[in-house]
């Protein structure tokens, strides 16, 4: 994928999208009932217990800040684009795309960007450093290095998990609310592994790993973890991009298109 | 005699349409099954670990499991999406064919309405069964009363929740952004209609709040129905709340849908 054409479509992209202010205040108003509600729902949690899952509250605020970060980039970049695909192979859109000379995943995964969205991202970085702020923490360099290493791998991770859960599409052909899947399995990240109990520790910290996308960035600010393991996030990313590539090429095998 | 023959008449025809257009959808209706009972699993979750330590304000593990598994079934079958159809319907200009029909377009919403639950409550149903059989603490002593009590309670609570999404979904007629006030509203009914956890977890004033509004009687109430945490004064005075605030929503719906109609332009072609 040519990032000279990605350059042009995000221009197009962005000059359109500001022509719709209004949005921006919708999604921002959004985004701050979401965080109201997220913190009450752990006041509830929080007036029966001082710890979930060996971590305190202002710990797990943190993870809430990471999460909604990485909210931030779904809505903005991964629903807007490859959330769209199960949609076109189910109407035959992706002839069009498949037609263009350039990379095809690329070009479906990053065509469009919901650039109001990406205020969730500020916010949830508000969000984690007001956490910390009230932990009385400061994290060293090394820790903010690893912090944004963690992130940038659970970002890829995530991504592959969209890849993988679209691409179900060209398999099972009408299941046009696919992306509902993805807001199922995502859920699980709202807490920290450790406070799973048995069958839901099964689901989403080892069947589909998406429990550790934020407690492993979330670890690295509050200096639970050493930061080398932000090392290991990075190289599980490196596979998981692998591996989306591979599923791609064949998913796409199967696509025998459906338009007129 | 002849009008009930043909309303059951119209009822067979959209069933039997709602029924197969489902049928064509299977895999998407697993799906909404599933994003619907990941929130109560994971609450669940939540407070199964708080439990560990022993009851929380006289709710032990089973207690919790038993809870949200009511709440699972109980949500799935009076669910509504109204407002999202209802939103594109007037602002697509998909409700004029359905308006020259000679029947109201709510039929068409009642039946897929029926048709939905019916297929989705029984899956959770048999699983919930098939979970029981294995695990004790989600079993519910047998109560043919209280089962009973439990379907008129669930079959209100439906009543009121359809009513609530229609005559909210009916602000597309006025506004772009219907939708986001049922959001705020889902937001809202996370705590006070107990999809969080049973009300009386919350702080105290909190959920006496919930209990002058109509919040507890679209959820926590037919679920303590089922589970049996409600007896005597409080089961009278619930039917009440329920009967009470579905007349309330009743008369919404009418004034939204009167005022309006008149409103409307008919966009799209």
């Amino acid at each position: 994928m040519k990032l000279r054409v990605l350059a042009a479509l995000w221009r197009l992209n962005v000059a359109e999208e500001l022509q719709y202010r209004a949005n921006f205040v919708a999604s921002l108003l959004g985004t701050l009932l979401w965080i109201v509600t997220a913190l009450l729902t752990l006041a509830v949690f929080f007036r029966h217990t001082t710890r979930l899952g060996d971590w305190d509250y202002w710990e797990v605020v943190v993870l809430l800040g990471v999460f909604n970060t990485l909210t931030g980039v779904i809505e903005a970049v991964l629903r807007p684009g490859i959330g769209r695909l199960a949609g076109e192979v189910k109407s035959g859109g992706l002839d069009l795309v498949l037609a263009k000379p350039v990379d095809a995943q690329g070009f479906v995964s990053f065509r469009r960007l919901d650039v109001w969205r990406f205020t969730d991202v500020v916010l949830g970085l508000t969000l984690a450093g007001y956490a910390l702020y009230r932990l009385r923490r400061v994290p060293s360099i090394v820790q903010l290095a690893a912090f944004a290493l963690a992130l940038a791998a659970a970002v890829v991770v995530v991504y592959a998990l969209w890849v993988a859960l679209m691409s179900l599409a060209f398999w099972f052909v009408s299941v046009e609310n696919l992306s509902v899947l993805f807001d199922a399995v995502y859920e699980g990240a709202r807490y920290p592994v450790s406070a799973y109990p048995g069958a839901l520790r099964f689901v989403f910290v080892y069947l589909i790993p998406v429990a550790w996308t934020t407690t492993i960035p979330a670890s690295a600010l509050t200096g639970r973890l050493e930061p080398a393991v932000a090392l290991i996030a990075a190289a599980v990313a490196g596979v998981a991009f692998a591996l989306t590539r591979l599923l791609w090429r064949t998913a796409l095998k199967r696509y025998g298109g459906a338009s007129g | 005699m002849s009008r009930l023959a043909g309303w059951l008449r119209r009822y067979g025809a959209l069933l039997r349409a709602a029924w197969l257009q489902d049928l064509q959808y299977r895999a998407s209706i697993v799906l909404w099954l599933l994003w619907g009972v990941t929130e109560p699993a994971i609450a669940l979750g939540i407070w199964w670990a708080i439990a560990a330590g022993g009851p929380v304000e006289g709710y032990a593990r089973a207690d919790f499991a038993r809870y949200f598994f009511a709440l699972m079934l109980v949500n799935q079958l009076t669910i509504a999406w109204d407002s999202w159809y209802l939103d594109t319907w007037i602002r697509e200009g998909e409700l004029n064919f359905r308006l020259v029909r000679p029947l109201h377009p709510a039929h068409e919403a009642v039946a897929e309405n029926i048709a939905y639950k019916a297929r989705t409550a029984s899956m959770i149903l048999l699983v919930w069964l098939v979970v029981a059989l294995a695990w004790p603490a989600v079993r519910l002593p047998f109560g043919a009363g209280r089962w009973a009590l439990t379907a008129v309670a669930v079959l209100l609570a439906a009543a009121l929740r359809f009513f609530i999404s229609f005559a909210t979904g009916l602000h597309a007629f006025w506004t772009t952004r219907a939708t986001a006030i049922m959001e705020l509203h889902a937001g809202i009914s996370l705590f006070l209609s107990g999809r969080l956890a049973p009300l009386a977890l919350l702080p105290p004033a909190v959920a006496r709040t919930a209990g002058f509004l109509w919040f507890p009687y679209m959820l926590a109430f037919p679920v303590d129905l089922l589970t049996g945490a409600v007896h005597g004064a409080a089961l009278l005075q619930g039917f009440v709340g329920q009967v009470v605030w579905l007349g309330v929503w009743i008369v919404a719906y009418r004034l939204a849908w009167t005022r309006g109609l008149r409103k409307y332009g008919a966009v799209g072609g």
